[in-house]
């Protein structure tokens, strides 16, 4: 059975090792576009910061692929799937043959239209290519943009700031991170940006670039309006821009295909596309959302770690089924620690729940959000410690009625989940450790 | 596999785990040294409040370090690839020199198991004392609510206990 993953970052990485564990004859081919292999993009702005060397991108031994007997092709990119064929065409027309075709090609940096991507100075953040660049740019003093402030462009302004860099954020939102936190949490955010030298314009946008010899010089900002109406802001100098408008899926080589597509490649629980098999996993496929019940594309690394293991497990013929996603954040930076999972902002006037506690002076902020005694969303603001206790009730769907009124106190850990729920608990106390069952041959 | 088990009805939360933990991860290795150092070493194994309202005896309590999780969810989180499981020990093992402190792994640790080491910002975990016969926190416990046993064993155990151990209480 001739296997080929096309990408090689988390989800592709562990739907290999995953594959191996239940497979360890069958030839695996590895494709991607990046002449680099296996690096951690989470780590490129601690790169960019020179928090870490070049070195330590690397997420898997250098001997990885080969220990695992896996062929890898880099620099080169899927064009096409031909699901009748059962193969893949690359960009130099080469094709390569699969029984089992896995698609975790993951996403590519949005550029809205009105930045132009030939002028120097104005780059995304997605491939460590993109990182070097940004890196030789890199001037103390200078003056930098970023655009957007979800977190990408929060790494990226943290990391630009580190290196002696004037930051100015432009976000549309009222405040940063708005897809993973609330006001609540935001108010501190923004307190901590300020002390540390980061402008943020808020409610903002860029409108146009301007260069100067083919560098950029400014961008010129806009006033966005509660209705999404923009009208002219201040020009803003800078050198360097680093555009963080989110990531759309790389699905154009299934166009035409019978491959079901949305948002993101349509995947059921074994991680199958609508072809039988072809298998998605990653920032490029759409899945079950935990927290709110609905198909979406979670684009994290440990979602798209997850799925590809579900993958490599059911691609090897055994089987075993995902859950679903939770969407989930850890960011840090000097002064904050913030984690937040799931639905953080709910809907009005539908049942949710919402407990909050800020200690604004103690810069501590925490949020849980429950719908029919369920934890349905959590931020965290410099009290993450047990977020993981928490993040485990919200995805078993764990009614906590007997620890509703405790989950927000500093208190709250393990021990209080294994009082409330006794035997269930313990036999998850006691199981963690010991391999589960083998999964079932198909 | 052998684990550490810890029987909440013989834990009386005298927190010796911690402090022999901390000692056995300390540079020194003797308490009063250790007490010492800078930083100050951390215990992995914490003692958790098990009820919240107090029984007719006493408080139940619970000594917590990693379960070295068979399919543990940090290995996914870890965006550095810091953290393996030994497929052999079974040990689950952070590598201080690839972390971070991006707490993905806080983020997604079921038990609330990592320790955050807040000089160095680096996150931490039980070991299991792997270089020991006995962990130190299973070593220390006077009452003999820490074990390292095999799961069948701990359940054999706490079956045969005269009082209701691990029962729903309420």
């Amino acid at each position: 059975m001739r296997v080929v993953i096309i990408g090689n970052s988390a989800a592709g990485t562990g739907a290999l090792e995953a594959f191996r564990k239940w497979d360890r004859d069958s030839p695996v081919t590895v494709i991607s576009d990046e002449t680099a292999s296996l690096y951690s993009r989470c780590l490129l702005s601690y790169y960019m910061a020179d928090d870490i060397d070049q070195s330590r991108l690397a997420f898997r031994a250098r001997d990885f692929h080969k220990r695992l007997r896996a062929k890898v092709i880099l620099g080169r990119k899927v064009e096409l799937v031909d699901p009748e064929k059962q193969h893949v065409i690359c960009d130099d027309g080469s094709k390569v043959g699969y029984d089992r075709l896995l698609i975790a090609t993951g996403g590519s940096a949005k550029l809205p239209s009105n930045i132009p991507s030939n002028v120097d100075g104005v780059f995304v953040l997605r491939t460590i290519a993109d990182a070097e660049v940004i890196r030789r740019c890199i001037h103390s003093g200078k003056r930098a943009v970023v655009l957007g402030g979800g977190l990408v462009g929060m790494k990226a302004a943290f990391a630009l700031r580190k290196r002696g860099m004037e930051v100015t954020v432009v976000v549309r939102s009222p405040f940063v991170l708005s897809q993973m936190i609330d006001a609540g949490a935001a108010r501190i955010v923004m307190a901590r940006l300020k002390e540390h030298g980061i402008e943020t314009l808020t409610g903002a946008d860029v409108s146009e670039v301007e260069s100067v010899k083919r560098h950029i010089s400014a961008v010129k900002t806009a006033i966005v309006d509660s209705k999404g109406l923009e009208s002219s802001g201040k020009l803003q100098p800078c050198d360097l821009l680093v555009v963080a408008k989110g990531v759309t899926p790389n699905m154009q080589m299934v166009n035409g295909t019978e491959i079901q597509c949305n948002r993101g490649i349509i995947t059921n629980s074994k991680m199958q596309t609508s072809v039988e098999n072809i298998y998605a996993a990653g920032d490029v496929a759409e899945t079950y959302d935990i927290a709110t019940q609905q198909q979406s594309v979670n684009a994290l690394w440990t979602c798209a770690m997850q799925q590809g293991k579900i993958a490599g497990i059911n691609m090897a013929g055994r089987a075993k089924d995902y859950d679903g996603s939770v969407g989930m954040n850890s960011i840090n930076f000097p002064g904050v620690d913030l984690i937040s999972f799931g639905m953080v902002r709910p809907p009005e006037n539908q049942g949710y729940e919402v407990q909050t506690d800020g200690r604004a002076g103690a810069r501590i902020y925490k949020k849980v959000v429950l719908k029919d005694n369920r934890i349905k969303g959590l931020v965290l603001v410099n009290r993450i410690d047990n977020a993981g206790v928490l993040l485990s009730l919200l995805s078993r769907k764990v009614d906590v009625t007997g620890i509703k009124s405790e989950l927000l106190s500093d208190g709250f850990n393990f021990g209080r989940v294994l009082g409330s729920r006794g035997a269930a608990e313990q036999a998850r106390y006691l199981k963690a450790s010991q391999p589960t069952e083998s999964y079932d041959e198909k | 596999m052998k684990e550490i088990f810890c029987n909440i009805d013989r834990c009386l939360a005298c927190k010796s785990c911690e402090i022999a933990c901390a000692i056995a991860h300390s540079q020194s290795g003797e308490l009063i040294k250790a007490l010492q150092e800078v930083p100050s070493p951390n215990h992995h194994v914490t003692v958790l409040k098990v009820d919240d309202k107090g029984g007719k005896v006493r408080l139940r309590s619970v000594a917590l370090q990693c379960r070295q999780c068979s399919e543990p969810a940090c290995v996914d989180a870890c965006i550095a690839g810091g953290i393996v499981k030994d497929e052999i020990t079974g040990i689950v093992r952070f590598d201080r020199d690839r972390c971070v402190g991006c707490w993905s792994c806080t983020m997604v640790c079921p038990f609330g198991a990592v320790i955050r080491e807040q000089d160095s910002k680096i996150a931490v975990k039980c070991d299991r004392c792997e270089d020991r016969e006995q962990p130190a926190c299973v070593e220390a416990c006077p009452t003999g609510a820490l074990v390292f046993c095999e799961p069948e064993e701990f359940e054999a155990l706490l079956a045969g206990s005269s009082s209701a151990i691990w029962e729903e209480s309420k």
